[in-house]
């Protein structure tokens, strides 16, 4: 071009070529500003693949994508590119995304069986570190059905089977990759371990067994020491039976009345969860309910031995009196003591130097919901007293 | 025995192509010859009869077939014809590959044939060398370890082999290398039921595996964790406390109340002699002690009746609660013993066995005796002798 420029040494004009970028921006150049930005929106400079290619935003990714997963390549270099493309993501630990890739890279179908044991291993890997372990174990087992001696296949449905606690299964796969691959120690490794699973494993069920056999044997003992002493448990669906009359259906249903015992105690009202107790030397202790209609109050004594007497716990427990006796009425020596027939709506008078146990055996007596108990009237509280004892008999025991 | 004429004549009859009945007969005839010892010394000197008798096992009449196979485990069963069978005959290839076919029928006639080879070291060295050529001794292992490989043969006798093989070092060493998994498979066969021989074998083969004090370490380790198979067989269904069962190792915690204990006394014996063994060392001994498998031979002894068990037991007992030997005694298989120690404790051995023979006499005779329970006084005075 001619010129007249100053300095021309050279005919190619490359001199003023070069001049003019001194004052001319070049076409799309990068702004001086934010450069970095724009540089990273170029598909070769990009670190990292955008989470979505826009085709708007980004028509050179675009262009690659489609160029990469061209539907008119054969199914094998398809699958290929979707493999490496999950084990991109998996490398970037975006395991939900590389599970998509190589279900698409399976999904082709493709003949080369070599690749598709390696998506369904590499698969199998992702899975298992999303935590489905199940998937993971099944993708295992594909790829060893497909190709028996895959090394990582069998480790990873070893692995699997240790998670998912199905220990004879992990010691399957175990000895089976032994097989193939006799000195490998990982397998060997996590065969030990699967095998010390399972016998811990079987030591627990050992263990179970025996506390539960215990647990049955002392239900047993403490049903046959309330039948023995000829106490009546109420049942609420069937009517109340003595203990002498049905021996027989005890020792047949005596698991199903052990049920009943533990399910009576738990559908008391009060939810007390306490239940009678045989101690060491073959006593009962029962949780008892001490009832003071007059002023809707209870008290709850936790263990009273059956041998010990009304009198001494209530002394005890009207020591000081309660805060409700407003009339400073319940004085122990004036206390009466009553349990209900509700049978019969028939109230007993119980002497208070009775045993817990004589009344039991009463033979109108029955223990609701696992737990006696007893009413509480003062015989100073005449109105009151008259009032509830008019619509009820009452005997003395 | 028999003139070379009637030799001829009889190989003649052998012959896959003669006659059925002829063949039947003159196989008969072999059998009989074979059960008796003369018979068997004879046939050293008669291969060619043994080769035409090894070819008719693969004679399609299943008769012959097994009178055949009856006559080489007779055969088998005399160290003399060894050399023959194994040498001239070379019987071994072809028995090897038949057992690795998990439709042979005659696999288990296989298994005892090869474990009589194998009991006197010579034919065992060839039968290892041959067997690790053909087959492998892990896939050996893995056969006889497979349930149900082969439908129509148990392969039982396997076990014996492996307990035969495991006489020589090169054996114990691959049933035994850590970077492999093989050893561990025979485990559970400690406790199977279903075959005294199978157990016993097992049991035999870990024995031996035991005298090498090297690996005992790695044994006791959770690598192999030999110690509950051993224990097993020999624990009780009688109820330990929760402290006690925590101790124990795990496999031994919590036995059902149906719990039985090996029923053989002499794998019950070999048992104790192997448990006995795994105290040579310190750290055995430490092991052991820790694992509380004093427990386990305390009841034990008060279980056992058989006298030389009893003995066995008692052994092992003094050492799980003896205190530890002096520094330079503590590996009990390196110890020197003096000539004249070693005199007086093989007269002590001699006595002891007569003793045992003694009370063995005394015990058939008080048969109807009630149970001799033994008491914590008896086991002490066990200790003082």
């Amino acid at each position: 071009m001619a010129s007249t420029a100053v300095h021309s040494d050279s005919d190619d004009g490359m001199d003023d070529f070069m001049d003019k970028f001194k004052t001319q921006r070049y076409r799309n150049a990068l702004s001086e500003n934010n450069w970095e930005e724009e540089f990273d929106k170029i598909p070769m400079f990009m670190k990292k693949a955008p989470e979505e290619i826009d085709p708007q935003k980004h028509p050179e990714l675009a262009c690659i994508q489609s160029i990469l997963h061209d539907e008119d390549r054969p199914p094998e270099e398809q699958a290929r590119v979707l493999k490496d493309e999950g084990n991109a993501f998996f490398k970037e630990k975006n395991y939900q995304k590389a599970v998509v890739s190589y279900s698409a890279g399976l999904k082709k179908k493709c003949g080369d069986q070599e690749l598709n044991v390696v998506l369904l291993t590499n698969r199998a890997a992702a899975h298992y570190y999303l935590g489905n372990i199940r998937s993971a174990l099944n993708d295992a087992a594909a790829a060893t059905r497909i190709k028996p001696d895959h090394l990582k296949a069998l480790i990873r449905g070893a692995q699997c089977c240790i998670d998912l606690r199905r220990f004879p299964e992990a010691l399957e796969w175990c000895d089976q990759g032994l097989r193939l691959h006799s000195t490998d120690t990982k397998l060997r490794e996590l065969r030990a371990s699967a095998d010390k699973h399972k016998r811990a494993a079987e030591r627990d069920a050992r263990k179970a067994k025996v506390k539960e056999k215990k647990m049955l044997g002392e239900k047993e003992a403490l049903l046959a020491a309330i039948n023995d002493r000829g106490i009546k448990l109420y049942q609420s669906v069937k009517p109340p039976q003595h203990g002498s009359d049905s021996e027989e259906e005890e020792e047949e249903s005596s698991s199903t009345r052990i049920a009943q015992l533990s399910l009576d105690g738990l559908s008391s009202k009060e939810l007390t969860g306490a239940q009678v107790v045989l101690d060491q030397q073959g006593s009962l202790h029962w949780p008892v309910l001490l009832l003071y209609p007059e002023h809707q109050q209870s008290d709850f004594i936790s263990a009273f031995h059956e041998h010990s007497c009304f009198v001494d716990h209530l002394t005890h427990m009207f020591e000081e009196l309660p805060p409700w006796d407003t009339d400073r009425k319940y004085l122990p020596r004036n206390l009466q003591l009553y349990f209900e027939d509700e049978g019969k709506e028939t109230l007993y008078q119980i002497h208070p130097e009775t045993s817990l146990l004589e009344v039991l055996q009463h033979k109108r007596f029955f223990v609701k919901a696992g737990t006696p108990s007893f009413i509480v009237l003062v015989r100073g509280s005449l109105s009151f007293w008259k009032q509830y004892l008019s619509g009820k008999k009452t005997e003395k025991l | 025995m028999l003139s070379e004429a009637e030799v001829s004549e009889l190989l003649q009859f052998l012959t896959p192509g003669a006659r059925p009945d002829v063949k039947g007969r003159a196989t008969d005839y072999m059998l009989g010859m074979s059960g008796h010892r003369d018979g068997c010394r004879f046939l050293r000197s008669a291969p060619d009869l043994i080769r035409c008798l090894f070819a008719l096992t693969s004679d399609p009449s299943i008769a012959i077939v097994k009178d055949c196979y009856h006559i080489l485990i007779n055969l088998s069963a005399d160290e003399t014809l060894h050399q023959v069978l194994v040498t001239e005959v070379q019987i071994l290839p072809v028995l090897l590959k038949n057992l690795q076919d998990p439709d042979y029928v005659f696999s288990d006639q296989i298994s005892s044939i090869l474990s009589n080879l194998t009991r006197h070291t010579p034919t065992c060295r060839t039968v290892l060398k041959v067997l690790q050529e053909k087959l492998g001794l892990a896939e050996l292992v893995q056969i006889f370890c497979t349930e149900g490989f082969n439908k129509k043969a148990k392969l039982h006798y396997l076990a014996p082999l492996l307990s035969n093989l495991t006489q020589l070092p090169e054996a114990r060493s691959f049933l035994m290398a850590p970077d492999r998994c093989v050893i561990q498979r025979l485990l559970p066969f400690t406790q199977y039921a279903a075959s005294v021989v199978r157990r016993g074998g097992v049991i035999g083969t870990l024995r031996n595996c035991c005298f090498d004090y090297t690996h005992h370490e790695w044994l006791l380790s959770d690598a192999v964790d030999i110690l509950p198979f051993l224990l097993l067989p020999l624990a009780g269904p009688e109820e330990l406390t929760e402290e006690e069962n925590e101790g124990l190792p795990v496999d031994l915690q919590y036995l059902p109340e149906d719990k039985q204990r090996e029923e053989d006394p002499d794998i019950r014996k070999m048992l104790l002699e192997t448990l006995l063994l795994l105290t040579a060392t310190k750290a055995g001994r430490l092991t052991l002690k820790e694992k509380n498998v004093y427990f386990i031979m305390r009841e034990f002894d008060r279980w056992e009746k058989d006298v030389h068990v009893s003995a066995a037991c008692e052994k092992l007992i003094q050492v799980l609660i003896g205190d530890e030997p002096e520094p330079g005694m503590e590996n009990l298989m390196e110890v020197e013993i003096p000539t004249d120690v070693e005199e007086k404790l093989k007269e002590a051995d001699a006595k002891e066995q007569e003793k045992l023979k003694q009370e063995e006499e005394e015990e058939e005779e008080k048969r109807k005796s009630s149970d001799a329970e033994r008491t914590e006084g008896e086991e002490q005075s066990g200790l003082m002798k």
